[in-house]
């Protein structure tokens, strides 16, 4: 597509039944459309298969809302998460949409201020900042929330955003022994309650069967792009690969599923034909650390602005989503709860103590991309993530892997700062 | 119009010291704790001293940034400063450390804490609600009493367990008569001084001990109160003061607010009247025991209506004038909270409401006066 066709589309009468603040969200897809013309456009050699991605940015707050409309005005239940921890397949048999509503935005953080401390997670901020603004018709349109007890930021952040919206709070553990599987599990029926309540009906063996196999062929649609990525040279910048991460987390999954796949193919060929985006010679980052919401693209911008590449995440919004499947061979519902609870507890966050599975999670992950280096990216304020930092950098001198911990924020006032740290950083991996 | 007992309070620093040099090399075990949380009740009944190692003052915190990221909460970075410094003589006499996962950076701070020293981590749920959570907590409690027994070589008796509650309670009990003496208008002794007491009972080797002192002391201030003997004036106003843990060193909030003239008459903090309800003793111990922790009303929990009830309660009974939530730098879920804890108390008492967040230097002691001034000044 060309730069000059992009737009990220507007629907004033759909915002105005979301009882959105109109007035002040019609300024957003403008914003948006030039901040994703300026960095997502004028990338050199960009997949065709990106196109379709363009797509769901362009639709981000109209085309993608008309769906969740269309299935709440069916009956179907639209539940916002803002974590991996929540299991969509749970929604998704019970015919739903799962949406992720994790903020990356600065421009919804003031109004979140005016409640919340200022010195807290920039993304729990954003998103509260959204529902308290009325500007965020994702929030607007799901049916309910469900939070969890993460971090100390976003379980003490339900407790007031119930106020704005109905928020469920699935209680999860911080060890993973087998009573806290035990006690998770209850936590997961008692979301599939919820869900159901929405619907009147229970799912059943084969409905979940089916969402399970949906969501993991999600999972393996971006394992697989994931893959392909990590070859030298590379056939898909970072920043690209970023975006289709964050979309995951909103766009309808088999469509998605699809669509990865096609870009798939393609990434094949122009491997087989050594068409790519930056030559064999260009420095390969690895980023750890913090999830980064849409439209936080940030860290790559500078990483790819400075002439390195991002060849992985290791993040909520890369690898930490998608690495691990549900077998998908369970005959009961119980089975079914259980192996799915077994593998959301794979999942290796900070938030857990000890958490040393991430350790030679990111070790492995850095061989397999084939990095010359990792930056370490926290979330300003986010404790835990920030201590884990001082074992990662531990873990990393041992295997002698170049290692910067980065901390930021949304606000653009540290990107020369940033700028001129990454640009060092990336001359001493250079050699 | 100190006490008198005040200055021996003070003496015990020393000599619990020595005490505890003796106690050690006698062969008896100390365990060191962090939080409210820990059921001391086992750790007595094991035969071991529990002493706080929970960090109040500044000057560890340099040596703890070395290794810790600076935006951490300044009791965790004083905590793991002295840890990792070895300048606190009650760390380092301490055979193993019990914490809880009560806050993102308590919980990661002990995973390198625990290279130092043995550590024991309680998983403490999150909610107090529901039976589930309370099923955990217990058994969490039961895992403890196992690694106390194995680590120390003993074995924790049901008679023993109901002596060290017994004991404990008494010792709450203790504690609650000697703050409730504060309820006196003007309250006889100062928030810094009942502060002072209240940290240095932390370290006493002889719980017996320290409950008579405390006694003897609440029965002075009951005398000076009939004597009309006080600090303060009449009509100065009175504070509640509800938030973060605060110790010796770690005082310099109250210390402003009563330089400029207020009297902090109620700390409802972990130290404090937090601390204060009691084990039922007609339960059978354990269960007890996991029961009345699971129900400390820190901000970590969610939902935490009981803080608000608790905060409201005293306000009543202390006849407060106004009421000051402090919240260490960076500790996010005491932040959080105050929002709630204000409108809560809007709701049902009118009473006037300051956060103040800062952290243990004196920094900003100029910038705080000026607002605790003015905060007084409108009561
Ligand atoms: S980045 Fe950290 S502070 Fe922010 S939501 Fe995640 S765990 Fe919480
Ligand atoms: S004051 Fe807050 S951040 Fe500090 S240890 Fe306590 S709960 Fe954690």
């Amino acid at each position: 597509m060309d730069a000059e066709q992009f737009m990220v589309k507007s629907d004033q009468e759909l915002w105005t039944r979301l009882n959105m603040d109109v007035e002040r969200f019609k300024n957003m897809p403008p914003m948006l459309t030039q901040a994703y013309t300026n960095i997502f456009l004028n990338q050199k050699n960009r997949p065709k298969g990106m196109s379709y991605f363009n797509d769901c940015v362009a639709n981000i707050h109209t085309g993608r809302i008309d769906e969740l409309m269309a299935a709440k005005g069916e009956g179907k239940p639209v539940v916002g998460t803002f974590c991996v921890y929540v299991p969509e397949e749970l929604v998704v048999a019970a015919g739903g949409i799962c949406v992720g509503l994790c903020g990356g935005a600065q421009g919804s953080i003031a109004d979140a201020e005016k409640i919340l401390p200022r010195n807290i997670c920039p993304m729990v901020k954003s998103a509260f900042g959204f529902k308290v603004g009325g500007i965020c018709p994702y929030f607007q349109a799901v049916d309910f929330v469900y939070g969890e007890t993460t971090c100390d930021a976003k379980k003490k952040t339900w407790e007031l955003l119930d106020a704005y919206v109905p928020t469920h709070v699935m209680e999860i553990p911080q060890r993973k022994g087998a009573r806290d599987k035990a006690l998770w599990l209850e936590e997961v029926k008692e979301f599939k309650t919820a869900v159901e309540k929405v619907t009147g009906n229970q799912t059943g063996h084969d409905e979940i069967a089916g969402a399970i196999r949906l969501i993991n062929d999600k999972r393996r649609a971006l394992q697989r792009l994931n893959t392909l990525r990590h070859h030298n040279p590379a056939p898909i910048s970072g920043l690209d690969m970023l975006l289709i991460e964050q979309i995951a987390f909103y766009d309808e999954p088999g469509r998605f599923a699809g669509k990865v796949n096609e870009l798939c193919d393609e990434l094949e060929k122009r491997i087989k034909s050594g068409s790519s985006v930056a030559p064999a010679t260009t420095p390969r980052i690895m980023v750890s650390g913090t999830p980064m919401a849409l439209p936080n693209w940030k860290l790559h911008n500078i990483i790819e602005k400075s002439g390195a590449i991002v060849v992985n995440e290791e993040s909520c919004i890369g690898t930490r989503y998608y690495k691990d499947l549900i077998d998908e061979s369970s005959t009961t519902v119980e089975s079914q709860l259980e192996r799915l609870t077994d593998r959301y507890m794979q999942i290796d966050c900070s938030c857990f103590t000890p958490n040393n599975e991430r350790m030679s999670q990111v070790v492995k992950e850095y061989r397999e991309s084939g990095a010359q280096g990792i930056i370490d990216y926290c979330l300003q304020f986010c404790h835990t993530y920030n201590i884990e930092a001082v074992k990662l950098r531990q873990v990393c001198e041992k295997e002698g892997i170049p290692f910067l911990a980065i901390e930021s924020d949304y606000s653009p006032e540290d990107v020369g700062q940033l700028q001129t740290r990454i640009e060092a950083f990336i001359e001493q991996i250079q050699g | 119009m100190k006490p008198l007992l005040l200055t021996e309070f003070e003496k015990m620093r020393d000599q619990n010291l020595m005490e505890l040099t003796a106690a050690h090399s006698a062969g008896r075990k100390v365990v060191g704790t962090y939080c409210l949380y820990t059921p001391a009740e086992l750790i007595v009944a094991a035969g071991a001293i529990p002493v706080s190692l929970c960090g109040t003052r500044q000057a560890p915190i340099s040596a703890a940034e070395k290794y810790l990221p600076r935006n951490l909460c300044p009791l965790i970075k004083s905590s793991f400063g002295s840890a990792v410094t070895d300048t606190c003589p009650y760390f380092y006499f301490t055979d193993l450390l019990v914490a809880e996962t009560t806050c993102d950076g308590k919980k990661k701070m002990y995973e390198i804490l625990g290279k130092i020293k043995p550590l024991h981590l309680m998983q403490l749920p999150q909610t107090q609600e529901g039976e589930d959570s309370f099923h955990y907590w217990y058994r969490e409690v039961v895992r403890f009493k196992s690694r106390l027994e194995e680590e120390l070589g003993t074995t924790i008796s049901y008679s023993g367990l109901k002596s060290a509650v017994q004991l404990l309670n008494e010792e709450r009990q203790a504690l609650a008569d000697l703050q409730d003496v504060c309820k006196h208008i003007p309250s006889p002794i100062s928030g810094v001084d009942l502060l002072a007491v209240l940290h240095l009972r932390n370290f006493f080797i002889d719980k017996r001990e320290a409950i008579l002192m405390l006694n003897r002391l609440t029965a002075e201030l009951r005398d000076m109160c009939s004597a009309g003997s006080s600090p303060f004036r009449p009509d100065a106003p009175r504070i509640l003061l509800t938030g973060v843990p605060v110790g010796t060193g770690s005082d310099k909030v109250i210390r402003i607010i009563e330089e400029s003239g207020g009297s902090v008459v109620c700390l409802e903090s972990c130290s404090a009247y937090k601390k204060v309800a009691p084990v039922d003793e007609s339960l059978e111990p354990l269960t007890a025991i996991a029961k009345k922790y699971l129900l400390t009303p820190c901000s970590c929990m969610s939902p935490n209506n009981g803080r608000l009830e608790l905060v409201a309660r005293l306000a009543g009974e202390f006849a407060v004038d106004g009421i000051i939530d402090l919240t260490w730098q960076a500790c996010h879920t005491y932040n959080l909270e105050s929002f709630t804890l204000q409108q809560g108390l809007q709701k049902h008492h009118d009473l006037p409401f300051l956060q103040i967040e800062t952290d243990y230097s004196e920094g900003d002691s100029e910038q705080l006066r000026v607002r605790i001034e003015a905060f007084l000044e409108m009561l």
